[in-house]
């Protein structure tokens, strides 16, 4: 189609009446969240503000990004975490788990019961070895403007059995991003 | 969208800086030697007793008509004990803006089926990783720069090494003239 990730960026940005994005600072952003505790239900960024690092890297300001900061998501990754302290973490093969997941950004639900399937992508994706735990969004990308809450829900299972299975998990959020800079003296 | 020769000249030529210098790929790096259990580094900020391999620099600036973009960033742990397979914390400071914050790399670490980068091969180190920027970052001529990374384990022996690589296009001085 022809957009690139900063085209379509600034195309939402304007629609939503954010004009000053466009001055901000260009980065490549990831946001990830862990859930250390095994489970089938996960959700992931709602309430990260609580979850220092290494759990989280979303800080102080939780589930939405500050003023003029945004991210457009490109990939998002699931993976499990290795322990209770969320330091270390593997891919979704460590667990034989698969994701069902939904994104929601606002109020609105913008990915729909989506999986990442156990050794889905290989035909275009190897790690190495190791098939993808990643999902590549269609299109350029889904962005989540300022201030604004987004999470993930997620349930874990069994891709061979379809059946669901309890684990811990952590998901991320990778993608080009825009920081604030004030681009005037304060 | 600009290439990255126009985004060089664009920011140089918003800061002032007019000479168009040689065009060339450009390499930039800097290595700390950790203290046991360190988990917080930084780069570019001290240089003082370090040979030509833990730096190519002398100074957290580059020099006058000099310029780069940082396309990747490439991350090395020489660590019998430590990893940089575990959580990150990785931020990148051009003059007083944060550029890259609280950016996670080690999900590019050894083959977990979790890195960023389609092509990611079949290089499986825990210690040695390389991430591609997808917006490429200026380090404008003489503006001060760092990069701070924090390890999510405490495990890093005495002496072991972490150095951090920054890669990409640049500009180096060219005078064009006779001196």
């Amino acid at each position: 189609m022809g957009m690139s990730a900063q085209d379509k960026m600034l195309n939402v940005a304007s629609r939503l009446g954010l004009t000053s994005l466009k001055d901000m600072q260009g980065t490549t952003r990831m946001v990830y969240d862990s859930n250390a505790t095994a489970s089938v239900n996960h959700t992931f960024f709602k309430g990260a503000a609580q979850r220092a690092f290494p759990l989280s890297n979303v800080g102080a300001n939780g589930n939405q990004f500050q003023v003029n900061e945004a991210l457009l998501v490109e990939k998002i990754g699931f993976f499990i975490p290795g322990a209770a302290d969320g330091i270390s973490y593997f891919g979704l093969t460590t667990g034989q788990a698969s994701v069902k997941f939904d994104l929601v950004i606002g109020n609105k639900t913008v990915i729909k019961d989506a999986t990442v399937e156990l050794g889905g992508e290989q035909a275009f994706y190897n790690d190495g070895t190791i098939a993808s735990s990643v999902i590549d969004l269609e299109g350029v990308g889904i962005l989540i403007p300022p201030q604004v809450e987004y999470y993930v829900i997620a349930k874990s299972f069994l891709a061979a059995d379809r059946i669901a299975s309890s684990t811990r998990l952590g998901c991320y959020l990778f993608g080009t991003g825009a920081l604030l800079n004030f681009n005037t003296t304060i | 969208m600009a290439n990255q020769v126009q985004k060089v000249a664009y920011v140089d030529s918003k800061l002032g800086v007019s000479l168009p210098g040689q065009q060339t790929t450009r390499v930039i790096y800097d290595s700390v030697n950790a203290v046991a259990g360190q988990q917080f580094f930084q780069f570019f900020t001290n240089f003082a007793g370090k040979n030509e391999f833990q730096t190519n620099l002398t100074t957290n600036k580059l020099d006058s008509a000099e310029s780069m973009v940082i396309k990747s960033v490439q991350i090395i742990m020489n660590s019998a004990t430590s990893n940089i397979a575990d959580h990150l914390n990785l931020n990148i400071t051009v003059g007083n803006q944060v550029v890259l914050k609280d950016f996670d790399p080690s999900f590019n670490a050894t083959s977990r089926g979790l890195s960023f980068d389609r092509l990611h091969s079949g290089f499986t180190s825990s210690t040695n990783l390389e991430v591609r920027l997808l917006t490429e970052i200026v380090i404008p001529p003489q503006v001060n720069f760092k990069a701070e990374l924090q390890l999510s384990n405490a495990l890093i022996a005495v002496d072991d090494d972490v150095t951090i690589i920054f890669k990409g296009y640049g500009r180096i001085f060219s005078a064009g003239n006779s001196f």
